[in-house]
């Protein structure tokens, strides 16, 4: 069998709407090694990080997925006559960090942490599917688990939750921010 | 310094009394790992003080921690009979706090940073569904909408004081087959109509049960047009066939 990888590959990332996953690519290619995949992927990669490509191979959330270059943002953006995506408000990134780096945890662990009731952010990210509930803990009350989700990652680019700020570059920033004064 | 001294800053910008603390760690450059609390209690009072009546709803936790500081002072303060051996300084509770809360703050920071990033590239996915065309773009409910709404519905049935005189048997085996009856006749089943035809809770208890498997087992889905919009239940066309 003499496969273009690189142009199935290409086709597969494309019609995908979700990042698409190396163990997707691989079972549907079945009987490919790892190894010959991998290649394909990487050259796929080079192939778009061309300077006059428009799009771009991106791995987040854990999968491949094509998104656009960020300086065709505001060509984008008349195309689909849309002025600004909206941020998050502080209140539920706030949220949203807490439960990234403290996960599983419950609602009243995460408003002792902020020192501020989070009941209404978490109900924003529930319903931006940012987070999710995975259970319940086995305490009093049988409090509800939160998580982040798949979603979470792609919002702000990362491939998995490893790709989390770590502490090494927040004590960058804290000894910064203290030079800085 | 003075720069800083002379501008107000408004309670209401600050994300909560952690965050207050930290700003006044350092705008008054203190070691967050030895805080002279007096001082910082003194500064702490000061921003609550500018308010002219706290809103007991939203600010409650500023006063929870003005509370905390003081206690704290008033512990470094009495004299104690006996020091216990390795006796824990009441400070480092707080201290915990603050280090955890700083870290939370400045990962948001980062975080921020890559959202500005990511909300200049675009995805297809997050293209608006064109318009026209009669296929329309659902999404799929959680099943946290599902209780919700089926909560709601509860809660109105509760309202209308139904006595239940006699049980009724039913079975979860007819109660699926009856929604998957419905399903093949009707193309699809108002998740909301469907449980206002219920005249006991305890049926409707039972069918959305029944739904909440179907839905498990991939036989049926629960989807709405937009968010907020009705849900309805579809029945997947692979297991149709």
């Amino acid at each position: 069998m003499n496969l273009n990888l690189k142009s199935i590959i290409e086709s597969l990332i494309f019609i995908s709407r979700e990042p698409l996953t190396f163990e997707k690519i691989k079972s549907i290619l079945n009987e490919i090694p790892d190894k010959e995949i991998e290649t394909a992927i990487s050259e796929l990669i080079r192939t778009y990080s061309s300077q006059d490509k428009g799009i771009k191979i991106t791995k987040t959330g854990g999968g491949y997925l094509f998104i656009t270059k960020t300086e065709n943002d505001k060509w984008i953006k008349r195309l689909l006559n849309l002025e600004k995506k909206s941020k998050l408000s502080p209140a539920a990134l706030e949220t949203l960090s807490t439960v990234a780096y403290h996960q599983p945890i419950t609602q009243a662990e995460i408003s002792s942490l902020r020192g501020v009731d989070s009941t209404h952010a978490l109900k924003t990210l529930l319903k931006k599917r940012l987070l999710k509930i995975t259970g319940r803990k086995k305490s009093p009350g049988r409090p509800l688990i939160y998580r982040t989700t798949n979603k979470f990652l792609i919002y702000f680019g990362l491939d998995s939750i490893k790709d989390l700020p770590s502490n090494e570059e927040i004590e960058i920033i804290l000894g910064e921010e203290e030079n800085h004064e | 310094m003075e720069a800083i001294n002379s501008y107000q800053v408004k309670l209401e910008s600050f994300e909560g009394p952690l965050d207050l603390l930290l700003f006044l760690i350092r705008k008054k450059k203190l070691d967050i790992h030895d805080i002279p609390i007096a001082v910082i209690t003194r500064e702490y009072l000061k921003y609550l003080e500018k308010k002219e009546h706290i809103n007991l709803e939203h600010e409650a936790e500023f006063l929870l921690i003005a509370a905390l500081l003081i206690y704290i002072k008033s512990q470094l303060l009495l004299p104690r009979e006996t020091v216990p051996e390795e006796e824990k300084d009441p400070r480092q509770d707080l201290v915990n706090r603050l280090l955890d809360y700083q870290n939370i703050k400045t990962a948001c920071s980062i975080l921020r940073k890559k959202e500005k990033d990511q909300m200049q590239k675009w995805q297809r996915s997050f293209l608006p569904p064109m318009p026209a065309s009669d296929e329309l773009e659902f999404l799929e409910v959680s099943l946290f909408d599902l209780a919700e709404v089926f909560f709601s519905l509860m809660k109105k049935k509760e309202r209308e004081n139904v006595k239940l005189i006699k049980g009724k048997e039913y079975s979860s085996k007819e109660k699926t087959e009856e929604i998957l009856g419905l399903l093949k006749k009707n193309d699809f089943l108002d998740f909301l109509d469907f449980f206002n035809k219920h005249q006991y809770i305890d049926e409707a208890m039972l069918s959305f049960f029944c739904l909440l498997d179907l839905i498990k087992n991939r036989i049926i889905f629960a989807v709405q047009d937009t968010l907020f919009s009705k849900i309805k239940v579809w029945l997947r066309k692979e297991s149709a066939a």
